[in-house]
């Protein structure tokens, strides 16, 4: 027994070091930083520096843990927001944090359901190479912690000897309870996991001694947590809209309300999986299929083999129906097409790798033991070595083996070198439109761009709008452009906000550019 | 005014970071055994018993007690354990004639049917009390094991092969057994203060008993005659004189082992009206206090053992602000304009209060499922309604407590019983309607 114990150890470890090495290396330098980085470092900016939760009106678009424990993380940092370069830089360090405790997690979840070893290191080496899981767990994304924290509950609720018959302990039901409600407040999709987290806990304790007390205490943990949230709002008095009016054409105007924005949340599709012009169809055609085909249609498709195989055994393997069903709950989220953005696909990814995980350990089983690591191995060198797969070494256009984009591109140099411009040629008391991705940079070292504010604040808030630009394009000094900023700006001016900042752009002369593949950054002089 | 109203904001503040604190450690108590499997499982009586060896003095400490002294005369000699192992004491002061009389028509009956095994023991000297009787009944027996009934205890009639076994197995010179109220559905109070005695006996005192530090209950407590002695008996001046002797033992080192097993409780009743109630949560509240006082527990062996003491003794006094500073919290809360965060702050008691509630009801069904009980659907609803009444009148029976200890009152409030508990239910047209 020793030696497997040992041998355990050696493949966690291991694991680990893969998720360190491919989500570390060229960390800071690939992808490029995007608005939702920017704004989640700002507003943990803002909770160190302002004691706020935003530095603008904050409305309620997602609960605050996220960004609380990013505070905390640069809070305990030798030199804060500068540790690792730049504001988001630091916050991505979190991020390779968050990925190898995740890593962690997902093995010793898939070893426990599973019971095999085989399975929990398919699932960490997917978890840990795939292109398009490492695309976006390098970014500063609420998603990466949400989903860090659905495996620590998960984690805990398969704690004990025996997940499927064995005791657990009511700590450990109360703590996975306290860190599922962590969860949904640092991304409120997570509650979609909440059935089957339920389901497994009822499953596994149903005629055990403290059955009641696990189940009765998970959900009150999880439920007092989030209840924080709403009380939150009362204390604030922003629970309900003014005049209780959930009017969605007559937005509440004179404060903000949570249930008003929860509302509104709810009637935001953007079409179904049926509407194939939908988001859906989009990024998953447009954005991950070209990032990484595997991992999205083997993960699914062992999903479908992990769900049949679990249903028609009537309990015998009862953790394809759990693990299955952690991946097709978030996908139905996913499919039905309310609201998205690109990454919201990095939920799916743990439970696509650990359905394949699962899947391969079944098929493995009927391998001798010994003879086990011959196919792990070769199924690793093949997606390591062979460029055919794209996940470390890639083809490019020249016809040569190259390693992929993320281990070799420098894209952030160039949003670093338009940093540098900014500091060296405009002065600090400018009026400036800018992406949030160089928010917390602009507003965290001296000199202080106090007067930088996005687009988006510029177009909606209307102490940024009215006050201070006076919606007047003749207000605005320079543009920062973000690459494809201008695409965002229309996008986003469905209701006109963005229009005055479009005039803005229109007499403005650029005054400095980089472009290189498909990204193009721009700075522009408005000409008054 | 506003130095008035930062200092009331501080102090509920640090008020409610140590009362969450309390009470989540409270809340872990009472769950210990469950969430524990291997305690769970040690708190089970043995699953086969060994023949029998030990033999018991049987004190029935008993005052004014004529309607059930009876009954539990009969329990205690019918019990399924050989008769020459077994001595009965029924403990009275001489002036309570009604008890004497109805013990001894009850003994003159037994002996009829050849069971002598049975004796009356007066005293007629002060204090009235039951320690005083304890004391008297350890010096006028010999047999091994001394244990205490109450006289209205329902008990099982294999209690002595349990204790004989658990003894002989483990080599624990004390054990203590469950005692568990059945009349959870009689009044508006009665569940609750059923529930106490369940998470009581079946989780909390494994907790202290690992810790070596386990006031004992009143009743189904059985002891080595040789550690009582060593111990010097009962302090006849203390109004819980059960939880003393407890502490005493524990600081002597003597290990205490508690089994909790459904099946074989010592079944009792809450007390009738509240106004008894208040009075038996005097005594415990004041007893407490005097065993604080006592300091017996500085000497027991180490750190952990004397906090816990101190905790488990203070707690009643702690409670009479528990209840009282809920209401100033909430006031506090939506009256007085404080940081959210201090807002937040001042809440996390009325969450652990919810968790508390929700602790009780989960409770009532696990109580319900071990009896084989089915509670009515109105009885959660009820809890919910008389849960923070029901802390009130724990919070004034310590106030009442505190002041009485002040004063240096210090007599026996008694509790009357009525026999609740042992209300089976009559059969389908009973004997009235025979007769009819």
């Amino acid at each position: 027994m020793a030696w497997k114990t040992q041998m355990d150890r050696l493949l966690v470890v291991l694991s680990l070091a893969t998720g360190a090495i491919t989500h570390g290396y060229n960390l800071f330098n690939y992808p490029l930083y995007v608005t939702d980085e920017g704004i989640y470092i700002q507003q943990a900016w803002s909770v160190l520096r302002e004691a706020r939760l935003s530095p603008y009106t904050y409305f309620y678009d997602h609960a605050p843990a996220g960004w609380l424990v990013i505070a905390s993380w640069v809070a305990i940092l030798p030199s804060q927001f500068q540790t690792f370069g730049s504001a988001i830089d630091t916050g991505r360090a979190l991020m390779l944090v968050v990925h190898i405790v995740s890593t962690f997690l997902l093995y010793r979840v898939t070893a426990r359901l599973s019971g095999s070893t085989a399975a929990a290191v398919i699932a960490a080496f997917f978890f840990n190479v795939s292109p398009l899981a490492i695309f976006y767990q390098r970014q500063l994304l609420l998603d990466n912690l949400m989903v860090m924290w659905v495996l620590v509950s998960l984690y805990l609720a398969t704690s004990g000897s025996d997940w499927r018959r064995g005791d657990m302990r009511i700590m450990a039901a109360i703590l996975s309870g306290l860190t599922f409600g962590v969860a949904v407040l640092t991304k409120e999709n997570a509650i979609f996991f909440a059935p089957v987290i339920g389901y497994l806990l009822l499953r596994r304790l149903q005629g055990r001694m403290n059955y009641r007390f696990s189940v009765g205490f998970w959900s009150f943990s999880a439920v007092s947590i989030v209840s924080l949230y709403f009380l939150y709002a009362t204390l604030k008095n922003e629970l309900f809209p003014s005049g209780f009016s959930f009017d969605l054409n007559n937005p509440p105007a004179d404060h903000v309300s949570l249930l008003y924005t929860i509302w509104w949340q709810l009637h935001r599709s953007q079409g179904s999986i049926l509407n194939t012009s939908s988001p859906v169809w989009q990024f998953s055609l447009g954005a991950w299929l070209p990032k990484d085909t595997f991992i999205l249609i083997a993960g699914a498709g062992a999903a479908l083999v992990s769900l049949t195989i679990g249903v028609l055994s009537r309990g015998r393997r009862l953790e394809g129906v759990i693990v299955s069903a952690l991946a097709l709950s978030y996908g139905i989220y996913l499919a039905r097409g309310s609201q998205m953005l690109e990454f919201y696909v990095v939920p799916l990814l743990p439970f696509l790798a650990m359905n394949i995980g699962l899947v391969g350990g079944w098929v493995l089983s009927r391998v001798p033991a010994l003879l086990r690591p011959v196919p792990v191995l070769a199924l690793m060198g093949v997606f390591v070595f062979n460029p055919a797969w794209g996940y470390v070494l890639v083809v490019d256009q020249f016809g040569h083996v190259v390693p992929h984009d993320l281990y070799k591109l420098n894209q952030t140099g160039m949003q670093t070198e338009q940093l540098q411009w900014i500091r060296q040629n405009i002065p600090p008391d400018a009026k400036l439109i800018i992406d949030d991705d160089m928010w917390a940079d602009l507003h965290d070292q001296k000199p202080y761009y106090k007067w930088a504010h996005s687009h988006y604040k510029a177009a909606s808030d209307p102490d940024v709008r009215d006050k201070l630009f006076g919606k007047d394009w003749r207000n605005i000094d320079y543009i920062v452009m973000s690459n494809k900023m201008r695409d965002a700006m229309l996008l986003n001016n469905a209701d006109g906000g963005e229009t005055w900042i479009l005039q803005a752009l229109d007499h403005s002369q650029s005054v400095w550019s980089v472009e290189h593949g498909d990204v193009k950054l721009e700075i522009d002089r408005v000409q008054k | 005014m506003t130095i008035l109203t930062d200092v009331l904001v501080l102090g509920s503040l640090l008020l409610s970071v140590l009362l969450t604190i309390q009470s989540a450690y409270t809340l872990y108590l009472m769950l210990y055994t469950w969430d524990r499997p291997e305690a769970y499982q040690k708190a089970k009586a043995p699953a086969q018993f060994l023949a029998a060896q030990k033999s018991f003095t049987i004190m029935l400490p008993a005052r004014h007690e004529e309607d059930v002294i009876q009954s539990t005369i009969e329990r205690v000699v019918r019990a399924n354990y050989p008769r020459h192992l077994l001595e009965v004491v029924v403990i009275c002061k001489t002036d309570d004639q009604g008890t004497i009389g109805k013990a001894e028509e009850k003994i003159a009956q037994l002996s009829t049917e050849g069971l002598d095994n049975v004796r009356v023991l007066t005293f007629s000297n002060q204090p009235t009390n039951k320690p005083h009787g304890l004391n008297v009944g350890l010096a006028s027996t010999n047999y091994e094991v001394v244990t205490i009934f109450d006289s209205e205890d329902d008990i099982h009639p294999d209690i002595f092969n349990v204790i004989n076994t658990v003894m002989l197995q483990e080599g624990v010179n004390v054990v203590q057994s469950g005692v568990q109220l059945m009349n959870y559905e009689s009044n508006w109070y009665s569940t609750l203060n059923v529930l106490e005695y369940f998470f009581w006996f079946k989780s909390r005192l494994h907790y202290h008993a690992r810790v070596g530090m386990t006031p004992l209950g009143g009743n189904t407590v059985f002891f080595a005659r040789s550690v009582l002695e060593r111990a010097g008996g009962w302090d006849e001046n203390n109004l819980t004189e059960d939880a003393d002797v407890g502490i005493r033992i524990s600081s002597m080192g003597e290990p205490v082992r508690v089994v909790y097993d459904d099946r074989y409780v010592t079944r009792e009743e809450t007390p009738p009206t509240l106004d008894h109630f208040i009075r038996q949560r005097t005594r415990w509240s004041q007893g407490f206090l005097q065993t604080l006082m006592k300091r017996e527990w500085a000497r027991l062996p180490n750190f952990e053992q004397r906090l816990l003491a101190i905790y488990t003794l203070a707690f009643p006094s702690i409670q009479a602000v528990l209840g009282l500073y809920l209401m100033v919290s909430l006031a506090t809360m939506f009256t007085i304009k404080t940081p959210v965060l201090v807002a937040i702050t001042l809440s996390l008691p009325l969450y652990l209060l919810l968790a508390h509630l929700l602790l009780s009801i989960i409770g009532l069904y696990e109580f319900a499922d071990a009896h084989r009980l089915k509670p009515s659907w109105k009885t959660p609803l009820v809890m919910m309604l008389t849960y923070l009444p029901y802390q009130w009148v724990l919070s004034y029976a310590s106030v009442r407590a505190s002041i009485r200890e002040l004063r240096g009152i210090n007599n026996w409030e008694k509790t009357a019983h009525v026999g609740a508990h042992r209300l089976e239910p009559q059969p389908v047209g009973g004997a009235a309607g025979a007769k009819a």
